[in-house]
């Protein structure tokens, strides 16, 4: 591993960023080239461009089924490797993940809550519902332990505390109204299955302001890192800071996963994995842990709809079956060159 | 957990079929029709409209010269679906994002006849209806209807007591149930049996409470229909629970293991099932 002495501003490095970005355009292009309808390569291009492209049904199909797919795709991997990067920093625990403080069972209790009272039209309420949920868990969460938590390990435990009350009023509602379960069965699965534009509008515009602003705070979230008072001395306010990262992640990760249900392990392992590449801790680098967690994601999608095409496989599946193995090696890895 | 209750509680939601949206009349009766119910798939067939269909879901397993394909009925794959071009696709509101799903069938210019469960004959008898007026066989329809009609009739005039039995149905061996508002419920009770799950009606607003062991051994039920017979229930399983061996329908040996798949279909395959329950309850006083 390169030690360095220089500023904290040179250690990160642009270009890996750029290179990033590319790699996401790729994969996304791939992405929207393959599935079950054969689409000639260069139609798809030209059609992107607004050229004289693809017609009729073969039209639809890119436009507005597998391109909205794997823009969300890419928006939800973006918010939850961010998020998870942001949530490890604030506790100072590599094991935090954008679930930890009660967002996935809040936003399971809405997703519940709309399926068993909505009678008919379901999913145009889920995604208000969970959206909700997970919001109002987090504030739970916050509000439990006090004061904006001067100790980030009580929070922690009362959004431990918060997501199991918000598991047990979820089963309870199920056990009461038995044609809940598959469809929210299906939701804490995570779907991008059929994405719309209208989806992918709104939640880009929340995921892509709090990724904005947790960019822009990237620079102060590696005082975190160091105790309260070394923070102090650094001249940040921990628990402002604290406040504004917490409040940036989970309204990501909300969006996230109410566009799309719950999908694992991408904001443990994306973060690690950058970290764990670029040898590099510091939290310069969300904008490519967030490009990086994009690719992640369209790429899990790829597989989950043309794996065993035509049928889908769940997205959480590849992301963890592929995840692990990967992010163990780089765990093996990283260890081999401290060495 | 959820696998359990996935299967009991999805699979006949999903395999039942009736109780749609009417659709406008078409023209030319649609001739590449995609199933995505296995109900319906039955339906399809025997109203004799199965050359019309080029592929069914994957557990569309009736009748057997149905096209299987590897369609996902649960999970529907819009793009899959159109690389077939079909003029029709059967889509089941249980399915994931149904919706969804739906609105982008239609995008893509694909009619969709959209099915949620039916709660009795007259919801199953409803989907019969409108599929033949869809695909142009409508008098083959009404002949159906006809004929399930007398069937039914005569099973539950063979078998139909005079005096009430209790029955207990098992769902799964955590003692899942359904009550009479169900629509395997209501069958039990034209044979005017009196299903013990009703006392836990108010528990679950769908008809598929969970009911106590107590409760059950209290209700003594005299016949036990085992819808898990297909995961290994048995006469030998049930007995061996606590308090179950001295229950009337055990020491009558009136445990019955109830097919797969004929329960859960509503589509011609019912009459096999009024007249499964007719026979099941031949001879019990």
């Amino acid at each position: 591993m390169k030690k360095t002495s220089a500023g904290i501003g040179q250690i990160w490095n642009w270009k890996i960023t750029a290179s990033c970005a590319l790699i996401l355009l790729a994969i996304g292009t791939l992405a929207i080239s393959l599935g079950p309808i054969h689409l000639g390569f260069f139609d798809i291009l030209k059609t992107l461009i607004g050229a004289h492209g693809l017609e009729g049904q073969d039209r639809t199909v890119l436009l507005d089924l597998r391109l909205p797919r794997a823009l969300l795709a890419a928006l939800v991997g973006a918010a939850l490797a961010t998020s998870g990067a942001v949530y490890q920093t604030v506790f100072r625990n590599p094991l935090a993940d954008p679930y930890l403080l009660g967002a996935a069972s809040g936003a399971g209790l809405g997703a519940t809550i709309a399926i068993t009272n909505s009678g008919g039209n379901i999913y145009g309420w889920l995604p208000i519902f969970s959206f909700v949920g997970a919001t109002l868990a987090v504030m739970t969460s916050f509000f439990i332990s006090g004061r904006f938590f001067a100790e980030p390990n009580t929070l922690l435990l009362s959004g431990i505390a918060v997501g199991s009350f918000a598991t047990a009023v979820q089963t309870y509602l199920q056990q009461r109204h038995s044609n809940a379960l598959r469809p929210v069965y299906n939701w804490i699965l995570g779907e991008l299955t059929v994405a719309n534009w209208s989806i992918v509008s709104w939640s880009s515009i929340y995921i892509l302001s709090s990724i904005l602003v947790l960019v822009t705070v990237s620079k102060k979230l590696d005082g975190l890192l160091l105790s309260d008072e070394e923070s102090f001395s650094l001249g940040i306010d921990p628990n402002r800071l604290r406040m504004i990262a917490v409040a940036a992640a989970t309204l990501a990760t909300a969006t996230a996963v109410s566009a799309s249900g719950l999908i694992g392990f991408v904001g443990i392992v994306v973060p690690h994995l950058v970290r764990g590449v670029t040898h590099r801790v510091t939290n310069r680098s969300l904008a490519t842990i967030a490009l990086v967690g994009a690719s992640f994601l369209v790429l899990a999608d790829l597989g989950a709809r043309t794996i065993l095409s035509p049928a889908e496989l769940p997205i959480g599946v590849i992301t963890a079956f592929v995840g692990a193995p990967f992010f163990l090696f780089v765990l093996r890895t990283r260890r081999v060159s401290h060495q | 957990m959820f696998k359990k209750y996935f299967v009991f509680i999805a699979l006949p939601t999903m395999a039942i079929s009736a109780g749609l949206a009417p659709l406008a009349h078409a023209t030319v009766a649609p001739h590449k029709i995609i199933s995505l119910s296995p109900s319906a798939t039955e339906d399809l067939f025997a109203i004799g409209a199965g050359t019309q269909v080029i592929a069914v879901d994957q557990l569309s397993n009736f009748p057997s010269s149905a096209p299987a394909s590897k369609l996902d009925a649960f999970s529907p794959n819009v793009e899959a679906i159109a690389a077939y071009k079909p003029d029709l696709v059967i889509l089941n509101s249980g399915a994931t994002k149904a919706e969804s799903v739906r609105s982008a069938l239609k995008k893509l210019r694909i009619k969709v006849y959209f099915e949620t469960a039916p709660l009795d004959m007259t919801g199953a008898y409803k989907e019969i209806t409108e599929l033949g007026s869809l695909t142009g066989k409508g008098p083959q329809a009404q002949t159906l209807i006809r004929s399930m009609k007398s069937a039914v009739k005569k099973a539950i005039e063979t078998g139909r007591k005079k005096s009430p039995i209790s029955i207990y149905h098992e769902l799964d061996d955590t003692l899942y149930s359904v009550t009479s508002e169900t629509f395997i419920g209501r069958v039990y009770r034209d044979f005017n049996l009196v299903n013990v799950a009703d006392a836990a009606a108010k528990a679950d607003s769908y008809g598929y409470p969970q009911l106590t062991p107590e409760y059950v051994v209290q209700s003594n039920p005299s016949i036990i229909y085992l819808s898990d017979a297909q995961y290994g229930t048995n006469l030998a399983s049930v007995t061996a629970r606590p308090g179950w061996s001295s229950l009337k329908a055990v020491t009558s040996n009136h445990v019955v293991a109830l097919p797969e798949d004929i329960p859960s279909r509503w589509g011609p395959r019912l009459v096999d099932f009024y007249q499964f329950v007719s026979k099941s309850i031949a001879g019990i006083n």
